[in-house]
């Protein structure tokens, strides 16, 4: 309906300020584009799949947040279907299915399905259970879900609750829940969706000499089927359903599941690895998991890869937004002529975004190391050679765990560095917020997973004191032999002197605290014998500081190729990003560094101004290098980040033209029990519904 | 879904049960959990309290069980229906305003009537004339009109000068005209406004014969009082879903050249006079201030009860959820651990614990010297309109003090609301997988709780105050001209010894640790005076410097203000040695925890050696965590939430975590009344909907 407001437009003008902030930097955006995005045709890809998804109505997401959690589901479901029927219909691979999910930008009630379930069944089934199987996972003539954790644990599997006890005479399982605890709980896809489940359960045979006593052998996995293919309703014996809303992922039917005595064939446990034997009744172990490590080592490159892409998200709106929006004149301005100031160029808007802009490239290409050292090991991996993947296996849940929480925590920050329109529904960080903050607990909780990095370079510590010469088979054997040669004679290193940053010097300290802080937990736990939980809070920070020390590292080594493969002035605005992350960390845990002996007093002191200087050098270069990660505005759904800068439009149009709350007239007197004016229901509708 | 089998019903978690496990808990300690809760809130608020909660849970509407489900609309109407209800039990049960912000409180969801009840009311009443609160001001408090406060626009939010929206005196029929010139002098977030409010108050730059007199407040009918539509020429919206706050109707509001009469312009301060047309100003609005530092003390409390909320569900889901055995644990003890015995999780969840106590503590003490000053104040102001001057026992009565408090507690509203925020997040992280569902009870409250960083002044913008005004200090300090207040005492003492240095016994001595507090924050206060005043850098270059500067001053206060309420009869008095033993771990945790934090600054500023820092880290820190450890849950138990309010299954207080985590997720989840087509290539979506059919709206 037009009204005045079709006439109004915003007091300044959001497109050409962007415009004009392009205008200022030379950076070629394509170019660096397809530096950063060009791996397995990423670019072309998202323009060809988000022609066609951007056309499909059922996609539109301007509706999604009024929805309550049911419609949710429902449209979720809805929307999972279509990309299937598209997939197939488009002719396209599974890459543009993960294409089509990433733009759909919600938990797909499938995605357990083409994840955990296919890729368990492919790894742990042996070839007759893959012949079974596949054909029917591939086809979606059955759907899948994962049942690994329980609702009285998550990242212990060893203490799971659900018991699978073989029956020698029927030659049978059965899967048991002994108690309430032990019920599955958050697996996605179950709740309603799936049909077959993997059911990960402690496995019990009878003892050989005693029959009705039964031993433990480990949680193994079991595919189960759980709902009838028909009715779609549970079997007998099993309650299944989903848990209820949660924080974010409100498309997704985590679920919960409970056996009562349910029996399934002996051909339901996957046996790639293990397997009961007909004759004896024993567990019969073949074959080694090497290659299930070695896919996890993938899957974490990944995960990394995939936070970079939604920090950047986080970071197009914050750094765009705060380009057009204004407010308070310079305090230091003469004139009541002078213009509001843009706030991207207050230092406490830059301190909260820029880091993070920079944090996005470093992140970046320590998610390209790791998948190509993949592809490079991969043959000897196969073969059970981990080659130089052994190291970086160990690694890579010290380094998951601070890449995603580096991006869960940076969200947030840039949601709250865009004032009170963050906290809008425009801003379009609200939904990506929800749903990517189960990433830091998800798959390991991060405070947990720390542990296995620190066990890990205690282990190497010790074999470095013990054998000081030995010739170094890593980074990791080098750099600690190096600390054990050098700590009683340590300078602490310059990094800022004068203004001056020495880019060796930062890669030097970060290598150095991170040596320091796994020789004092070699003595604390070795030396001193203190006990592991106490040591807890120093392991963790051990595991940062060495994941830290990664991301340095990786992102210095990228310059020989930056340099040589970008025009000016990319290479040196990376170079500048690279300063700006490694600064602002040292910065952040600058006791850390000067505890260690790494820094020198002097350059912590140095360091905050040296940082405002390189926000000042990065500050032009904001928007293009936001642009550069070439998020489409459709993946956004962001008033506040639109690439043409039409905020204000935007919001307006949002809030006014597509909001259903304003097609209802209230009655807000409270003498009437009616609340919605005219319809005469004196609150009755909405009493029967609570 | 076909009803729960018999043989789930049976089901119990594998042992130790919950309840044993926090049973086992509380007879670990004996802090006394009344005694202390006495302290923090007094017998008469506790009691107030048990009242008005048992009245709204015997009221179905207030029935919290399908909350967590709802969607936006529906969300939105059942907020107004128990607004509506709410006012009636006031009523009916002749509460005070206390007992009718305590029943808001319990319900802990914002409502339709919100702003109504706050701003509007309050500012009809501090700018409005005789004449104009006899106009509105009654029918307000009757409910018979519903009010906003509309400031804030699109395009412009802390800086009220800024403001987009016009107000032009016309002198030729004696109105104002309002109008909106631009897209982004639209109105917007503000509260109630979208479907409630009839009323608003605006404001709006006023225009007198072409001259600009900046902001001032209009009130403005806009919409119909019988049918509810927006007036000709007003449009007025709700802006749509947002990340938390989704039962109140935050709104837009535009005005295309709209009349309003003389007597909307609320005109205590300053008026347009209708008969020569000229703009007068009158009185002073410096008392309104005031107010503001009142508001900005209660954030401060309300922060420490706000954490309190997420660290009382943490805490006692972290007795209960057992993770992994000890490494080190002996063979005899078999069982995993409860994951509170990690210090990983110790020292996540304890200090923000010691937290709760220190901003309640500070929030409280800014309180009282808020009302004995003001006290004060007006007893001078009675002296002043007597004949005699004041007295010079009186020359230093409450107005430095008061002027100190309210530069102050900018820093401390950006502070403690901050560590509230994040606290929460941290806690809903520490309760793992788990806390990621609703039923933790910590999310919903986290993201309804989030715009408190953002409102009454962001928190960054906040800090430019502080430092305007600690800078101001420091220069009056150099002058010798300096008022007497806190503020300049630390700055004074710190300028004495700034070429003769400090040694605090931070480790040793609670004094020194306070100490070293204000040192830090002084040195930083006369290091930043260098940079603008001998180096004359740019304000905008300085604002980093500034941010770090007012959280320094800032955490001194709570730090200073904890202390002080340990010393304090009061608080000695009420519980015995050994709680006051806790409490004191409690501080220096705090303090301790926060210095190790911010270690660097200390070390720079010469207030503690790097041993020392050291020493804090790997030793004193653990040995607080390993003190306080026993007395977790009972001192979380003291903060006495009623299960109710806190609406989770890991925070109950009788530890059946996972029964109700299981109850509600099978018999109140709405979802499993579904039954789906699970296959791609068919159409159907929903094969079986028990009860009511979901309507397709998209």
């Amino acid at each position: 309906m037009p009204d005045f407001t079709d006439n109004l437009k915003p007091r300044y003008d959001g497109t050409m300020t962007l415009q004009a902030e392009r205008d200022a930097s030379a950076i070629n955006v394509n170019e660096l584009a397809n530096h950063l995005l060009s791996r397995d045709g990423f670019l072309e890809r998202q323009e060809k799949v988000l022609r066609v998804l951007s056309k499909e109505k059922l996609f539109k997401k301007d509706q999604q947040m009024n929805l309550s959690r049911p419609e949710r589901y429902h449209l979720g479901l809805a929307r999972a279907k279509a990309i299937v029927r598209i997939t197939r219909r488009e002719g396209w691979d599974h890459e543009d299915y993960k294409m089509c999910e990433y733009l759909n930008d919600e938990m797909s009630p499938y995605h357990l399905h083409m994840t955990m379930f296919v890729t368990t069944v492919r790894e742990q089934g042996s070839e007759e259970q893959k012949k079974y199987w596949m054909p029917k996972i591939l086809d979606y003539s059955i759907i899948g879900c994962y049942a690994q954790s329980e609702l009285g644990h998550g990242s212990n599997v060893r203490g799971l609750e659900t018991i699978a006890k073989w029956d020698p005479v029927k030659q049978e399982f059965e899967i048991h829940s002994p108690y309430l605890t032990a019920s599955k709980w958050w697996n996605g896809a179950m709740g309603r969706t799936a049909t077959h489940a993997i059911v990960v359960a402690q496995l019990l045979l009878p003892t050989r000499d005693n029959p009705t006593k039964y031993e433990g052998f480990g949680p193994q996995t079991f595919i189960v089927p759980i709902r009838h293919a028909e009715s779609h309703q549970p079997f007998k014996g099993i309650a299944v359903g989903d848990i209820g809303p949660k924080y974010g992922y409100a498309s997704m039917d985590n679920g919960y599941m409970l056996f009562d005595h349910y029996r399934v064939p002996k051909s339901a446990m996957l046996s790639r690895y293990a397997e009961v034997s007909d004759e004896t009744g024993v567990l019969k172990r073949h074959g080694h998991t090497a290659v299930v490590y070695g896919s996890l080592t993938f899957v974490r490159g990944q995960i990394i890869m995939h936070a970079r892409l939604v920090l950047a998200r986080a970071v197009t709106v914050a750094v765009r937004y705060c380009a057009v929006r204004r407010q308070f004149r310079d305090r230091d301005s003469k004139s009541d002529l002078d213009e509001e100031m843009k706030v991207l160029d207050y230092p406490t808007v830059q301190i909260r975004i820029l880091p993070l802009l920079a944090t996005t490239f470093a992140l970046h290409y320590t998610g390209e190391m790791m998948y190509s050292l993949y592809h490079k090991s991969r043959e000897t991996i196969e073969k059970g050679d981990f080659g130089p993947l052994a190291e970086l296996h160990s690694a890579s849940s010290g380094l998951k765990s601070l890449c995603t929480m580096l991006a869960a925590d940076g969200i947030e920050t840039c949601r709250r560095a865009m004032g009170g329109h963050g906290f809008g529904g425009g801003s379009g960080l609200v939904g990506i917020n929800a749903d990517y903050l189960s990433k830091p607990t998800v798959e390991g909780d991060n405070w947990m997973i720390t542990q296995q990095v620190a066990a890990y370079l205690i282990k190497k510590m010790t074999s470095a004191v013990k054998n000081p010469t030995a010739p170094p088979t890593d980074p990791t054997d080098e750099l600690f032999q190096f600390y054990l040669k050098n700590r009683d004679h340590r300078i602490p290193q310059n990094v800022v002197l004068s203004a001056d940053i020495n880019d060796q010097a930062i890669v030097d300290v970060f290598q150095w605290r991170a040596a320091d802080l796994s020789f004092r937990a070699y003595e604390a736990r070795v030396v001193e014998k203190k006990s592991w939980t106490k040591l807890m809070i120093q392991l963790h920070t051990l595991s940062r500081a060495y994941s830290e020390q990664i991301l340095v590292t990786t992102f210095h080594n990228s310059f020989n190729n930056t340099t040589s493969t970008l025009s000016s002035p990319a290479p040196a605005v990376l170079r500048t990003c690279f300063r700006l992350y490694s600064l602002y960390t040292l910065d952040q845990f600058a006791s850390s560094f000067t505890l260690t002996t790494a820094a020198s007093a002097n350059s912590i002191y140095a360091l905050p101004d040296a940082i405002l200087d390189l926000m000042a050098d990065l500050r032009p270069h904001a928007v293009k290098l936001v642009d550069a990660w070439s998020i489409p505005d459709w993946l956004l759904e962001s008033a506040l980040g639109r690439s043409d800068g039409k905020v204000y439009e935007e919001l307006f149009d949002m809030a006014h033209r597509r909001n259903p709350l304003n097609r209802t007239t209230f009655n807000p007197d409270w003498r009437s029990e009616e609340i919605v004016l005219g319809s005469g229901d004196a609150g009755h509708g909405l009493l029967a519904k609570l | 879904m076909a009803p729960t089998p018999a043989w789930v019903k049976k089901l119990e978690p594998s042992g130790p049960q919950g309840h044993e496990l926090l049973a086992a808990e509380r007879a670990k300690s004996n802090v006394p959990v009344e005694k202390l809760q006495e302290l923090l809130f007094t017998k008469k608020v506790i009691d107030q309290k048990q009242k008005v909660l048992d009245v709204l849970k015997s009221e179905k509407v207030f029935d919290k069980s399908q909350n967590y489900f709802a969607g936006r609309t529906e969300r939105f109407e059942t907020a107004l229906a128990r607004a509506k209800r709410l006012r009636n039990l006031k009523l009916k049960h002749n509460w005070t305003l206390d007992e009718f912000r305590t029943a808001s409180e319990l319900i802990s969801e914002p409502g339709p009537y919100g702003l109504h009840e706050s701003m509007f009311l309050i500012t009809l009443n501090e700018q409005g004339t005789p004449e104009q609160r006899d106009e509105f001001l009654v029918k307000a408090n009757d409910y018979k009109i519903i009010g906003c406060y509309a400031q804030t626009e699109l395009g412009h939010g802390s800086n009220v000068r800024g403001l987009e929206t016009t107000a032009t005196w016309d002198s030729q029929d004696k109105t104002f005209i309002i109008h909106s010139p631009h897209l982004t002098a639209s109105k917007w977030w503000i509260g109630s406004l979208g479907r409630t409010a009839n009323y608003a108050v605006v404001m709006a730059q006023l225009i007198v014969d072409g001259k600009s007199h900046g902001p001032h407040p209009f009130v403005v009918q806009i919409r119909d009082l019988k049918t509810h539509e927006p007036l000709e020429n007003v449009h007025v919206g709700d802006i749509g879903p947002k990340f938390g706050y989704n039962t109140m109707d935050n709104g837009f509001l535009l005005f295309n050249k709209y009349k309003v009469p003389h007597i909307s312009m609320l005109a205590r301060f300053s008026r347009v006079n209708p008969d020569t047309n000229q703009y007068v100003r009158q009185g002073s609005p410096s008392l309104i201030y005031g107010t503001l530092t009142w508001v900005r003390s209660t954030i401060v409390m309300q922060a420490g009860s706000v954490l309190a909320r997420g660290v009382t569900i943490a805490t006692r889901y972290s007795a209960i959820r057992r993770q992994f055995q000890d490494r080190d644990a002996p063979a005899s003890e078999v069982g995993e651990t409860p994951v509170l015995n990690y210090t990983m999780v110790q020292i996540r969840l304890l200090p923000l614990l010691a937290a709760t106590f220190a901003l309640h503590f500070t929030g409280k003490s800014m309180m009282n010297l808020y009302s004995e000053n003001q006290k004060k104040m007006n007893a001078k102001h009675e002296n002043a309109n007597s004949s005699r001057g004041a007295g010079p026992e009186e020359t230093q009565s409450g107005s430095d003090i008061l002027a100190d408090l309210h530069a102050t507690s900018c820093g401390l509203k950006a502070l403690s609301s901050t560590i509230a925020a994040e606290g929460l997040e941290v806690c809903r992280r520490a309760c793992g997988g788990h806390g990621y569902s609703s039923f933790s009870g910590i999310g919903p409250w986290y993201s309804d709780y989030l715009p408190t960083t953002t409102w009454e002044g962001d928190n960054y913008m906040l800090t430019q105050q502080v430092a305007r005004y600690l800078l101001k200090s420091a220069r009056a300090v150099i002058a010798g001209s300096a008022p007497s207040n806190d503020t300049t005492a630390i700055l004074t003492s710190f300028r004495s010894r700034a070429s003769i240095g400090c040694a605090f016994d931070i480790l040793g001595s609670s004094s020194d640790l306070v100490a070293a507090f204000a040192w830090r924050a002084s040195f930083l206060t006369f290091e930043a005076l260098k940079h603008r005043d001998e180096q004359g850098k740019a304000w905008n270059d300085l604002l980093v410097d500034f941010y770090r500067l007012s959280k320094a001053h800032s955490q001194y206060m709570v730090v200073k203000n904890f202390y002080t309420a340990l010393q304090s009869p009061e608080t000695r008095g009420a519980v015995d040695q050994n709680t006051l033993a806790v409490l004191h771990s409690l501080f220096r945790l705090y303090a301790l925890h926060t210095l190790e934090q911010e270690g660097s600054e200390f070390y720079a500023s010469g207030a503690c050696s790097k041993h020392q820092i050291s020493l804090t880290r790997t030793t004193t820190v653990m040995a607080l965590l390993a003190e306080i450890r026993p007395h977790a849950i009972r001192l979380v138990d003291a903060w006495g939430f009623d299960d109710w309010v806190l609406d989770s299954s890991l925070g109950r207080y009788d530890g059946k975590v996972y029964e109700d985590m299981f109850y509600r997720a099978s018999e109140l989840n709405p979802l499993n009344r579904i039954t789906v087509d699970p296959y791609p290539d068919s159409d159907v979506l929903f094969r079986r909907v028990e009860g009511e059919g979901v309507r397709s709206k998209l």
